[in-house]
């Protein structure tokens, strides 16, 4: 009962946060809006006890990801007045939602024929940071490191990019 | 004179000022030093207790003016407004008026000092040729709640007496 | 829930949300006190109730007054007023919650229930306190943000820049430190440096992670903007950073903000390099064995240090100057009887232990829990005294200089202790 009203606080607190993300004007705001829904997703993490996930939303996800895109919105120092004028914005919103409306009905559609699950206490350690880790560094060791690997090669791509950039200039 | 040069030795080259740990440990030990002395014994502060402990004040401290009397009381001042046209704060306001008996021509009216412009430089006293005022007094305190309070008067610097012997501040002259 | 478990709840809870709070008196008074002495002045030595001024503590009273009286401006300027108001409370807000996980003492046994000693008795401990200092940054940058004020601006770039830049040397260090641990629980890492190597040295982190250690605290000090990296407030350029548009309460709560941080990020280093709780060479089932002549030496211990620190008071408590019948002599008189009665209190305490309780008791758990929340004050604060004696003794750096030793040293030394880290335990099994 508790852990359902909590869930239903944490889901309206992430929607309100999306709405937010999109109807807001200004970057800044619509940027903390989504910094809301992050954090309720990992309030919702934490309900399902799962800890590591959780924590790792709010450190990567609100506090580093998030943190980036606001300090980038706030050194670009967008004032009311270097906005964009958006006329048709509302137009397009409600286009947008009627499009959705076949796919979220497909979406609900897919939910509903899922077959209950048994609410269960999940085992001791579920989702802790031992048994997470014992299974990525066993079972999923090769797509840990392919991923890994990806990442590798984003960051050597920038800096690359980077060091191209300040030859051309000089 | 050739300008005094000292060359002091660069650091910060060696090996081991450049791990900066240790040298961060060399500082911090001295102030530790300094905190654990004057915790022990707060004694050893280098500390005035100022309101009650008040400061010595050398006879050549410039303080709050006053303007110096003959010896029958009468103002020595001349209204010749050299420390008016000296004053680099503009805080001097002489009225002058015609003297009548017969020491000098011209004698002030009204002379006015501003103490929240002045700025204690001592020009006045340099540009008086009368020797007629001084900032001697060795008052260094003065406040007010209003800006009016801090104007004083001819009758006030009159009346306030030089804190220091004559010869003491002939000998503070000296040096100048 | 039965009774005990409601009183623990709010016990625990209160301990960990007042404490950082109270603490803000010691961190302020010894900031100003520590600085004076440093220099070789006196500090705040003259606001006083009645002629007691407790050592400086009633002038932080008068600054909290005149911050709560002060008029409370948001300039015309600001635009968005509600972020604008936001920033210091999530400053504050996170500072507060990153102490939620630090354990205070040992797992408390009480009726066969044991109880650990922590706000939210949670096992994420470090990872939760990287989570939420990172929040920190959202009340700078919407601080700097909001002001509509170049400094301020400038001064939350550099801040937010230097905070997140600082969290990456600062979380690998963590690793390297969880890999010797075996856990990201802060009360299994007390534990584990409870324990004794050869029988005499504590097993603390400093001791078997010194790089670590080092990377961590630099690290700490750089996410508290203290000085030598406090160039988000630098005076000469920025004059006061990020919050110089706040007044009154919303800066004092920024100025609270800012040494609940440092009291917390104190309270992580100490759990996990300095022992945490862990009164040194005694575990906590030792003290619990052998709680009677515990008891029995800090009955004694305890009023031999009283009369020295009642000398010490006397000492250091007289006008320094000629006057009679110095009041500050009968105010000295005033603060060792206080304290005295104070100490006769802990002793009757003790002798009832003494008389009465038996090894493995509550009674004995709940001493041992008290002196190990005391060890841990104790500690906190020290490490507290490092922060203002380091901020008083080096001058700020460049803010090059800053990142440059953020990415290009620590962040390698952080990897490569991790590998060495690494190397060594898989070697040594
Ligand atoms: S001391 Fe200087 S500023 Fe003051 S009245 Fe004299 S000349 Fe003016
Ligand atoms: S005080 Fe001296 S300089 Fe000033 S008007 Fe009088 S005589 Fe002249």
């Amino acid at each position: 009962m508790y852990i359902d009203t909590l869930f239903s606080i944490f889901a309206l607190i992430a929607i309100a946060g999306s709405l937010g993300l999109v109807l807001f004007r200004h970057p800044m705001q619509s940027a903390l809006c989504l910094a809301v829904t992050m954090i309720s997703l990992a309030g919702i993490y934490a309900l399902l006890s799962a800890k590591l996930i959780f924590l790792l939303q709010l450190i990567v996800y609100a506090g580093a990801v998030m943190a980036m895109i606001v300090f980038i919105i706030m050194f670009l120092n967008l004032r009311e007045k270097d906005l964009p004028e958006e006329r048709e914005r509302f137009t397009y919103l409600i286009g947008g939602a009627v499009l959705l409306i076949p796919v979220a009905w497909f979406m609900i559609k897919v939910m509903k024929s899922i077959p209950g699950v048994k609410n269960s206490i999940v085992g001791n350690g579920f989702g802790s940071i031992k048994e997470l880790g014992q299974v990525l560094f066993t079972n999923w060791l090769v797509p840990f490191e392919i991923i890994s690997l990806l990442l590798l090669v984003t960051l050597v791509g920038a800096v690359v990019l980077a060091g191209i950039r300040r030859e051309s200039n000089d | 004179m050739a300008a005094k040069v000292k060359q002091l030795p660069s650091r910060g080259g060696t090996p081991a000022e450049k791990v900066y740990l240790i040298e961060i440990f060399k500082g911090m030990a001295i102030t530790l030093k300094h905190f654990l002395r004057n915790l022990w014994d707060n004694s050893n502060l280098y500390v005035r207790h100022y309101p009650e402990v008040q400061p010595d004040i050398p006879a050549r401290w410039r303080g709050r003016h006053r303007l110096l009397t003959h010896p029958d009381g009468t103002p020595k001042c001349v209204a010749c407004f050299m420390c008016q046209t000296n004053c680099p704060a503009d805080c001097i306001m002489i009225k002058a008026g015609t003297r009548i008996d017969g020491v000098t021509e011209k004698m002030p009216v009204s002379f006015t000092i501003d103490l929240a412009e002045c700025i204690y430089c001592g020009y006045c006293v340099e540009a008086c040729p009368e020797d007629a005022i001084r900032m001697d007094t060795g008052i260094y305190a003065f406040t007010s709640s209003n800006r009016e309070e801090m104007k004083i008067g001819m009758t006030e610097m009159l009346s306030l007496k030089g804190g220091f012997p004559e010869e003491e501040y002939q000998k503070g002259l000296e040096g100048e | 829930m039965t009774n005990l478990d409601i009183i623990m709840v709010i016990v625990r809870v209160s301990i960990s949300a007042f404490v950082p709070l109270c603490f803000l008196a010691v961190c302020v008074t010894m900031e100003r006190r520590v600085a004076g002495f440093i220099q070789d002045r006196s500090g705040p030595n003259r606001a006083g109730i009645c002629g007691i001024r407790a050592g400086g503590l009633v002038q932080n009273l008068a600054d909290g007054l005149k911050l709560a009286f002060k008029e409370d401006i948001i300039s015309e300027h600001v635009e968005h007023k509600f972020l604008y108001v936001l920033a210091p409370i999530i400053s504050m807000a996170a500072a507060i919650i990153s102490f939620a996980l630090v354990p205070f003492a040992d797992t408390l046994v009480l009726d066969g229930k044991s109880y650990v000693m922590q706000g939210i008795p949670w096992d994420t401990g470090i990872l939760w306190f990287l989570a939420i200092t990172g929040f920190s940054v959202y009340g700078i940058i919407l601080a700097g943000w909001s002001s509509t004020n170049k400094y301020s601006l400038l001064g939350a770039l550099r801040s937010a820049s230097q905070v997140i830049s600082y969290e990456i040397p600062m979380g690998l260090a963590v690793i390297s430190l969880l890999i010797v641990y075996g856990s990201i629980n802060l009360s299994d890492i007390a534990r584990f440096q409870g324990q004794t190597w050869l029988g005499f040295i504590p097993m603390w982190g400093i001791l078997l992670q010194p790089l670590a250690a080092v990377i961590f605290i630099v690290a700490a000090f750089a996410e508290c903007n203290r000085t030598p990296f406090d160039l988000a407030e630098g005076e000469s350029e920025l004059v006061a950073g990020f919050h110089l548009e706040y007044s009154a309460m919303k800066f004092a709560v920024f100025f609270m903000g800012e040494y609940v941080a440092m009291f917390a990020s104190s309270a992580v280093i100490v759990t996990l390099f300095f022992g945490g709780y862990n009164i040194p060479f005694f575990d906590t089932d030792f003290l619990i064995r052998n709680i009677k002549p515990v008891a029995f030496v800090l009955l004694v211990i305890l009023p031999v240090f009283m009369f020295y620190f009642a000398k010490w008071i006397r000492r250091n408590n007289r006008s320094q100057y000629l006057r009679e019948n110095d009041p500050r002599k009968a105010e000295a008189t005033i603060y060792i009887r206080c304290f005295w009665i104070l100490i006769a209190i802990i002793e009757v305490f003790l002798l009832a232990i003494l008389a009465f309780a038996q090894p493995d008791t509550a009674a004995a758990h709940l001493l041992v829990a008290l002196m190990q929340i005391c060890t841990f004050l104790i500690k906190v604060t020290l490490m507290l005294f490092v922060y203002v004696w380091v901020r008083w003794t080096i001058p700020r750096f460049r803010y090059d200089q800053l990142q440059m030793l953020g990415w290009q040293k620590l962040l390698p030394l952080a990897l490569l202790n991790i590998f060495v880290t690494g190397a060594i335990v898989v070697a040594l099994g």
